[in-house]
């Protein structure tokens, strides 16, 4: 498989407008490498340096040093940027923030527009995004009318429009409720089956991470875990060290294991422990 | 609280107001304008009138849309119709009484002017109402852009237009959570005294400015993650192309305003 994302000895810190530090390291000396068509969880409580991580990505950061290659592209090369950003795309926190139409189909366009395409392609992109994020309906909406789940699946559409390889997802349902929560990660999931999409979510919620087929998990700037989802969170041991809760299914797996309940305590998600707890009551 | 503004308001349609071209639609409005405020007779405010009814009916709004926009205006409306029928002295006298005097061109003059502020708020709501934003901003981008050459920044002005409209509601909720947090802290915000009412809107504004800055910077980046450069190498998935409707309207609109040119300057 080839390499959409790579970092070499990243490190990174803050700088004001002189050059002069501000900050201690965020990033200490990362190495990885995130595969075409992967998705993968970044995890870490607040200040661990996750989003600092996303946005060294997609060249908004620079890194202070070691390399960062987006589709093999050097980040720290300026007449890079624009070729970066046409093929990362990124999608933030705040859904109000990204928006910059007042018609959702129009912001929707926006990004194929800055590309410079031909109206015909730009609308036939609009229409094909606003279908994949189930929002074609909504097409004349103004985005004060949506909900918040509603204006981060057009934020996410507006990425799509774009025909990116791969979509940096940063916190994108840390301000939803949890309707507009499992909305936007339904649609992060179609994306990946429609299109194929390397898909980078950094979050700090373990049922979303759970769903990725990696997890990078990052405590103070480093990577302290990098496994599946399956190996990373069957170790809540880990996971409490460095502040992070394990999801709840495995949390009461291994209570009723700790309570000296002969039970395996590999299930991740709800369906997985519904089996297993099945399976021992059946018994 | 601050919702019920309706100037500026846009109501998606398709009537045919709503389908010509918006460049089209601006330049017939100041046309129109011009039709409205010319003459000094009666008369003259005629084509004017006719005018803007049939842009009405080519609109298909509700009149109540209009009666809306005009109301909070009407208190203006009669003080200067007031003025106007006590201050001017000329013409023939309807009625006396002591020093004031009812006058024939004191009523006309005061009719007048009503008339023509209501075809004017009537006939630019037309425009806002039949015209979505962004494609104000888009045809005012496209009118001003012969200025591109003398080094004006018609697009970034644009742009700024655009963001502006998109976060008037944002920022009007953001304004409302504020006061009703600093109300929960025990501000004041019911006193009569306008020293007091001023007083309390400085907690107000200071977080909202501070939020402002915040939101400018990350949609500042946003865009810049989404390949905005400026207008450089831009494109637009809506092209304007002006229609056999836009260039019969536009005759239309020039033939009632050269008639109109024509009444005023012969009679």
């Amino acid at each position: 498989m080839s390499i959409q994302l790579s970092a070499e000895h990243l490190s990174f810190y803050y700088t004001d407008e002189n050059g002069n530090r501000t900050s201690g390291d965020v990033l200490k000396d990362i190495s990885l490498e995130i595969e075409k068509g992967s998705f993968v969880a970044v995890l870490g409580h607040n200040g661990s340096g996750k989003s600092t991580l996303a946005r060294v990505f997609n060249g908004i950061l620079v890194p202070t040093s070691g390399k960062v290659f987006a589709n093999g592209l050097y980040t720290s090369d300026d007449e890079n940027i624009y070729e970066i950003r046409r093929h990362v795309g990124m999608v933030f926190q705040n859904p109000d923030n990204q928006i910059v139409a007042t018609i959702v189909e129009d912001d929707i366009a926006f990004g194929p527009e800055n590309l410079g395409l031909p109206s015909e392609e730009i609308r036939d992109r609009v229409d094909e995004a606003l279908n994949a994020v189930d929002m074609y309906d909504y097409r004349f909406h103004a985005p004060s009318q949506l909900s918040g789940g509603q204006k981060q699946r057009v934020a996410i559409a507006g990425i799509i429009a774009m025909r990116p390889d791969c979509i940096i997802l940063d916190e994108p349902t840390a301000m939803l409720d949890p309707k507009g929560r499992s909305e936007v990660m339904k649609t992060i999931h179609m994306l990946r089956e429609i299109y194929g999409i390397t898909v980078l979510l950094i979050t700090h919620y373990m049922d979303e991470a759970v769903e990725a087929d990696r997890v990078i998990v990052i405590d103070d700037g480093k990577v302290i875990i990098d496994n599946s989802p399956e190996n990373v969170f069957t170790k809540p041991e880990l996971l409490q060290a460095v502040g992070l809760d394990v999801p709840q299914s495995t949390e009461l797996l291994w209570r009723l294991k700790n309570l000296g309940v002969p039970v395996s305590v590999n299930a991740i998600n709800e369906e997985t422990c519904v089996d297993t707890l099945m399976k021992l009551l059946v018994k | 609280m601050l919702k019920d503004i309706t100037i500026g308001q846009y109501f998606p349609g398709n009537s045919f107001l709503h389908r010509l071209d918006p460049r089209f639609k601006i330049v017939m409005t100041l046309m129109y304008i011009v039709m409205l405020f010319m003459g000094n007779e009666i008369y003259s405010l005629i084509f004017g009138m006719v005018y803007c009814a049939t842009a009405f009916f080519l609109s298909k709004l509700p009149i109540k849309l209009f009666g809306k926009n005009i109301k909070p205006l009407l208190p203006i409306l009669l003080m200067t119709a007031i003025l106007d029928i006590i201050f001017i002295r000329e013409g023939t006298v309807y009625f006396q009484l002591g020093i004031f005097k009812l006058t024939e061109d004191g009523v006309f003059t005061a009719v007048r002017m009503i008339v023509r502020i209501i075809f004017l708020i009537i006939g630019s709501s037309l425009l806002t109402y039949t015209t979505s934003p962004i494609q104000l901003t888009d045809a005012i981008e496209r009118l001003l852009s012969p200025l591109k050459k003398l080094h004006f920044p018609v697009h970034s002005f644009a742009m700024m237009m655009t963001i502006a409209l998109r976060f008037i509601p944002t920022l009007m909720d953001e304004t409302d959570k504020i006061i009703a947090a600093q109300k929960a802290r025990g501000a004041g915000f019911d006193s009569p005294k306008l020293k007091d009412k001023a007083k309390a809107l400085v907690p107000v504004l200071i977080p909202l400015f501070v939020s402002s800055f915040r939101r400018a910077e990350e949609l500042a980046t946003a865009m810049e993650c989404r390949c905005y450069r400026g207008d450089v190498g831009r494109t637009k998935m809506k092209i304007m192309k002006a229609g056999m409707n836009d260039i019969i309207s536009f005759i239309f609109t020039l033939i009632m305003l050269c008639a109109a040119i024509t009444v005023v300057v012969l009679f």
